[in-house]
């Protein structure tokens, strides 16, 4: 034999020992999985839970005060699932990586507490008129930008013509009804409005109308300011290099302090990271590379616990909040235009194995409403006029539809409906997506389709702003709600889609292309403009809980489960949840795992 | 007969139909075709070992697509797109199956995420590179081998037209095409992505082709038939395109397991065929969310794809070998 053949021969031996050495491993590794596993599935869904109470079969979401002393200084690295293409509130578009950014650069005009309710916070107050279609706010004295301007009424009042024209900004306004901003006192700021909107305190707490930037920086240099914001924030801007790392170091003027009295914040510099693949972020962390990573996706925060329960010295900050994965229906599009197609096919979604595709089995709950167990808002009666899983009622609905000379899809009567379901191709998406399709096709009756394309074009399909708004999608997975008031995600939500719906509907001012599923019922969208009128919480509730006990009817979207969020982090990092409000009211926490760094500090 | 006459004949190891008496007072004994079992005996080890691998992802892919398409699932081979834990409208129960479950008697490779039979969707999987593979080896050996053949053979303007589109075609970054014109086509079917992979393959068999054609045309036999005054066709598919053959098969072997990492890679994309039909780049890339969970999920597709690449290279190495020694024996 000569020496290229032996040393074929040795590749070969060493692939089939591989093989070997693979049977061996697995079987222990599996084996916890699955223990863990069973264990954690034994979870009584049936039982009715309580608004607000802490549900069992989740995520424990833990804000409470963190006792120890404070110590200032060091620095920390925090992988980020993302990069963010701009920090400019008023222009880039923003999710958690982002906002994890921007919050040390830029503080908010309110902040959320850890009862849900808005306070302010670069306002020292902030009120309304009657009908709400005015609030005056009066801005903290004492506050300097990051270039040494003073925060005054009218540097809120400056931004107003930039949110105007930036592409994050105008939305925001225009969802809040903000049709002008003026400085009526030094500090005192005056929001006129359009309608009521007793909801404009959770508006100002969000990045495009409630961070505050110096209108001069952003107007001198609108490209610029992308990557060297200037706010008010703890943090200020050293260096950003794009796909690789932001640096921000603290704020030496800053104007909050801790209940303590502590001048914040503690750290010295904080080094963002982003670090797209899931696992490689939470190997960043226990390899040392990191000292903080955050995660959106339920099977990470698994291997994260397996990783602590393991023996790694690691911490995971968990929250469960509002948002809900699953999907909707286009119901302007045959056969999801017909009421029954979307009952079937929802009788027939079962949340558990979904759920468990996921990798969320012990993490996430099923939903059946866009709030989870653990919220305020969340509805009892809600929960129990959901769909859940009937395969067989769900059959029966659909072969009403099947056998109706009148089907709305065109088809003779007999023939299967077509659905094509669509996911971003993350794993545990596509996983999710083939539990559906087997449960969908084993009726007999539905012939589904599956694609994937990149988030970017995910959402394109559904926004299809190239067809009137009506969109491309069919079923299309996708998240609802987040833990901001209500009124933020229901009110575009269930909006007029297409100016014809607006016109017929007698609404011809009010179309939103946000609302993805083109689902717009007149007493939905009613009861979403009348909890703009009140601030009584118990009106509110009813208003929302009708909203949503309409939607379990006419189920234009599905669920799978409650989204948990989790950062984890290695334990010297001390102060992410239990942060506080400048009143000294503890902070909502992290929902949708963005942080609040000023409170963050390093143990000993 | 001429001199010259014999010599083409008796170099002209392909041609049977040649009577002993032709060869003069000494007739030259014909090399015996070797049969496929003296063939495999005369192979080296690793090359047996590869080719058993070959035969059993062949015979494998073959046996699942009888089971599916014939049978009706009747072989003893797992549904590939059971979800075992999943709803069963027969029983009217959820199945008692396990997501990431490790082998066992009943899956000898474990389970998936969504608790899948992963031997059953190896086998099935194979069946995918299978196709890929062959008709990219078909589109290249029949559209490349000729084409290749013919240019290297007519030479002039004809070679030059040719050879100019395929390297057109070749300047193409290949996966970067071929997400282009998956994208293009959106059905994701089988025969749409084997059909593109082959029009892809057929530039470098051009290439093999045309080299191999090139030299075969300077050789005496060719231009002894050229001096009789043989139509040119009669050349290039009697005396050309056989002693190209070899070459361009050989050739195939290897190409073929490029091929096969290039579905797995727009597998792994999520753009190769339609889910939730099983291919071995499908599989991992579904797998490794769950890399610290289950981790047989991705290394046994990985397997089964560096298994078959590495032994369609090494058996496709020894064949162009042999084709050469053939080559040079002429």
């Amino acid at each position: 034999m000569n020496k290229r053949s032996l040393s074929k021969l040795l590749a070969l031996l060493f692939a089939f020992a591989l093989v070997a050495a693979a049977c061996g491993g697995s079987s222990d590794a599996d084996g916890e999985t699955t223990d863990t596993t069973a264990g954690e599935t034994e979870t009584d869904t049936d039982e009715p839970i309580a608004a607000g109470e802490e549900a069992e079969g989740d995520v424990d979401t833990e804000v409470e005060e963190i006792e120890g002393e404070r110590s200032y200084g060091g620095s920390i690295a925090v992988g980020l699932e993302a990069e963010a293409v701009g920090l400019r509130p008023w222009e880039d578009t923003c999710s958690s990586p982002c906002y994890n950014m921007m919050i040390t650069v830029f503080d908010k005009l309110t902040d959320q507490a850890l009862d849900g309710t808005y306070q302010p916070y670069l306002f020292e107050t902030l009120e309304a008129n009657e009908d709400f279609t005015e609030w005056v706010g009066v801005l903290r004295s004492g506050v300097t930008f990051h270039n040494g301007v003073e925060l005054t009424a009218q540097s809120i009042a400056d931004m107003f013509p930039i949110q105007q024209e930036g592409a994050a900004g105008a939305g925001g306004l225009s969802a809040a009804n903000i049709i002008d901003v003026q400085a009526t006192g030094d500090l005192e700021v005056t929001y006129t409005l359009s309608q009521s909107n007793s909801a404009l305190p959770a508006t100002l707490a969000r990045a495009p109308v409630g961070m505050v930037f110096e209108a001069g920086a952003a107007a001198a240099d609108p490209d610029g300011s992308a990557n060297e914001p200037v706010g008010t924030g703890p943090f200020m801007i050293e260096s950003r290099d794009l796909d690789n790392e932001t640096i921000v170091v603290r704020n030496d003027n800053y104007w909050g302090v801790d209940p303590e009295g502590n001048q914040l914040p503690f750290l010295d510099q904080i080094s963002f990271r982003p670090i797209p693949d899931e696992g490689t972020r939470l190997d960043a962390l226990l390899s040392g590379t990191v000292d903080v990573f955050q995660t959106l996706r339920q099977g990470t925060i698994r291997d994260g616990r397996a990783a602590r329960d393991g023996g790694e010295d690691i911490v995971m900050v968990e929250f469960q909040g509002n948002n809900v994965g699953g999907g909707m229906f286009n119901v302007l599009v045959p056969p999801f235009d017909d009421v029954r197609v979307r009952r079937g096919l929802t009788q027939m979604n079962s949340q558990e194995n979904v759920i468990e595709a996921l990798g969320g089995t012990g993490i996430s709950l099923p939903g059946t409403q866009w709030f989870s167990p653990d919220s305020p808002w969340y509805s009892e009666k809600v929960a129990a006029a959901w769909p859940s899983f009937d395969f067989e009622a769900g059959s029966a609905t659909l072969q009403e539809y099947i056998d109706d000379p009148e089907r709305s899809d065109g088809k003779a009567p007999g023939e299967s409906i077509e659905v094509e379901l669509s996911c971003p191709p993350d794993p545990s998406l596509i996983a999710a997506m083939q539990v559906l399709e087997q449960t969908w096709t084993a009726s007999g009756v539905v012939d589904v389709n599956l694609t994937n394309y990149d988030q970017q074009t995910h959402i394109n399909y559904a926004l299809g702003a190239e067809n009137g708004f009506v969109g491309e999608h069919g079923a299309h997975c996708w998240r609802f709600s987040s833990d901001s008031d209500p009124a933020s995600d229901i009110n575009p939500g269930f909006a007029p889609p297409t100016a014809e719906i607006a016109e017929a509907a007698g609404i011809p001012d009010v179309v939103s292309p946000l609302n993805f599923a083109n689902y717009f019922d007149g007493e939905v969208f009613g009861a979403a403009v009348a909890a703009l009128q009140t601030d009584d919480f118990d009106e509110r509730y009813a208003l929302y809980e009708s909203i949503m006990l309409k939607i379990a009817e006419d189920v234009p979207i599905w669920y799978s489960g409650h989204t948990a969020t989790a950062f984890g982090t290695n334990p010297a990092v001390m102060g992410l949840t239990g942060w506080h409000l400048p009143s000294g009211d503890i902070g909502i926490g992290i929902p949708a795992v963005e942080g609040r760094w000023h409170e963050v500090w390093l143990s000993n | 007969m001429t001199a010259l006459d014999a010599q083409t004949d008796s170099i002209s190891i392909t041609d049977d139909d040649a009577p002993a008496e032709r060869q003069g007072s000494t007739p030259i004994e014909r090399p015996k075709r070797a049969t496929p079992l003296q063939v495999f005996r005369e192979m080296p080890i690793v090359i047996k070992l590869s080719t058993i691998w070959l035969l059993l992802v062949f015979g494998g892919a073959i046996y699942a697509k009888i089971d599916t398409v014939l049978l009706n699932d009747a072989l003893p081979l797992q549904n590939p797109n059971l979800q075992t834990n999943n709803f069963n409208p027969a029983t009217g129960e959820f199945g008692d199956g396990e997501p990431n479950e490790s082998w066992s008697s009943a899956h000898w490779l474990g389970t998936d995420t969504i608790a899948r039979d992963t031997f059953a969707r190896i086998v099935h999987g194979a069946w995918v590179s299978l196709i890929i593979a062959m008709v990219s080896a078909g589109f290249g050996v029949v559209v490349g081998g000729f084409f290749g053949s013919l240019v290297g053979f007519v030479r002039g303007r004809t070679e030059t037209v040719t050879m100019a589109a395929m390297d057109v075609i070749l300047a193409f970054p290949a996966l970067i095409l071929l997400l282009a014109m998956v994208s293009i086509f959106e059905v994701r079917s089988l025969t749409v992505i084997a059909l593109v992979i082959g029009f892809l393959s057929i530039p470098a068999y051009t290439r093999v082709a045309r080299a191999g054609s090139l030299a075969v045309s300077q050789r005496e036999f060719v231009l002894a038939a050229r001096a009789i005054g043989t139509k040119p066709m009669k050349i290039l598919f009697r005396e050309v395109i056989p002693n190209v053959l070899p070459t361009v098969l050989s050739y195939a072997m290897v190409a073929g397991a490029f091929v096969i990492v290039v579905e797995g890679s727009l597998s792994f994309l999520g753009l190769s065929v339609q889910l939730p039909t099983a291919t071995w780049g499908n599989m991992i890339n579904q797998a490794r969310g769950n890399l610290k969970v289950n981790f047989a999920q991705v290394f046994w597709p990985s397997m089964a794809l560096v298994l078959t690449v590495l032994s369609l290279n090494s058996v496709g190495d020894w064949l162009q070998k042999r084709a050469a020694h053939r080559g040079s024996a002429l």
